[in-house]
């Protein structure tokens, strides 16, 4: 069981969660690290790949967590990420903007709509972030609207 | 062409350094680290978990009148104990290496050691446990008689003919011979199934991580 062949959909998660290089760095060092260390106890109820994405979205959104408590004050996920200077800078300017219009989605909606961008069904999408597959295209439809809205016709 | 959401995604990335993945240098570092330290961890509560069953047995065995049986496994674990902590604390010399993956070798090479030793100790202690369960018994006061003697004394009762050796009968020197000499030749064996019950998922892990910075250096 290897993650290699996930490895580009978790630098896509990581990405949704980070705004620098070198966070990002760390975030998909400790989602490998996790990956590896609970490698044991995957137990085959799912897809190894759903547990991938699984494991995955629970370290980007820990170390989410702990890098806002260390930051001292709560604020929400839209303002961290509108107000955090962005330092990704992707050689297609699209991609920059799609990517700093999702970081200013909530923290499941940046999972939710990358694991739809990467074509994952609905019933995966649900099993990796433990919702019913049922309420996943709404969600997207709403999660699409928002982003064409934070995008203000840069992408349609 | 129209410049969907899901149009963006697929091209940016074909197009941009979106998708190079990080160094990830320091990995192997915390794998290597995580593994020893586990395993030291493990290694620790296994010694103290030996040590609080030896005093509970012997505490156990004394309040009923096996006082012999008491002592002797308690001699024979604190033994057991004290080797293996005096190995453990050899673990700290391992630790001077440059990188991860020399260190985890020399972890390994200190971990096959520690196993030959054992696997070899295991081959006097389970014969040695053994021997002491039948002596503890043996001289178990039974209303003022030794058990083993009242035993003797009720076979005789039924077969007044049988072989004795120094007032044991024969058959039952041999069938304890028979086990002592199972125990001795299968000590090593036994030994590596337990060890390998505890310890089996941490030495794969290390396995599998020498094998993959292995892979990686070729």
């Amino acid at each position: 069981m290897s993650i290699l062949p996930f490895s580009g959909i978790i630098i896509k998660l990581c990405r949704a969660y980070t705004n620098s290089q070198e966070d990002f760095e760390d975030y998909f060092q400790e989602v490998c690290l996790q990956i590896w260390r609970s490698k044991e106890n995957f137990r085959e109820e799912s897809a190894w790949s759903t547990w991938v994405y699984r494991i995955s979205l629970n370290v980007c959104l820990t170390l989410l967590k702990k890098d806002k408590k260390s930051s001292g004050h709560f604020v929400s996920d839209a303002l961290v990420a509108a107000d955090t200077e962005d330092t990704f800078v992707f050689s297609d300017e699209s991609l920059n903007h799609l990517y700093e219009a999702i970081r200013q989605l909530s923290e499941i909606d940046r999972a939710v709509i990358t694991l739809y961008l990467e074509e994952k069904s609905y019933q995966e999408i649900g099993d990796i972030i433990g919702t019913n597959p049922n309420n996943i295209g709404v969600r997207i439809k709403r999660i699409k609207s928002r982003l064409k809205i934070i995008l203000d016709g840069k992408i349609y | 062409m129209e410049k969907s959401i899901e149009n963006t995604w697929k091209e940016g990335f074909l197009k941009s350094d979106a998708l190079v993945a990080p160094k990830i240098n320091n990995l192997y570092n915390q794998k290597s680290i995580h593994i020893t330290a586990k395993f030291e961890r493990m290694a620790k509560i296994n010694l103290v978990a030996i040590v609080v069953f030896a005093v509970i047995f012997l505490l156990i065995t004394t309040y009923n009148g096996l006082l012999v049986l008491g002592i002797s496994w308690f001699l024979i674990l604190s033994g057991l104990v004290i080797v293996n902590y005096r190995s453990l604390k050899g673990l700290n010399k391992v630790n001077n290496h440059t990188n991860s993956y020399e260190y985890l070798v020399s972890f390994n090479d200190w971990l096959q050691n520690q196993l030959s030793m054992n696997r070899k100790m295991a081959r006097l202690y389970y014969p040695l446990l053994f021997l002491t369960i039948i002596i503890g018994f043996w001289l178990f006061d039974a209303e003022g008689i030794p058990l083993g003697e009242r035993l003797v004394g009720e076979v005789l009762y039924g077969f007044p003919d049988i072989y004795m050796v120094n007032g044991i009968p024969l058959l039952a020197i041999i069938f304890m011979a028979v086990i002592v000499g199972v125990l001795f030749l299968f000590g090593g064996k036994i030994y590596m199934l337990d060890v390998s019950i505890i310890y089996g998922r941490i030495f794969k892990k290390l396995d599998d991580l020498l094998a993959d910075i292995e892979e990686l250096k070729e």
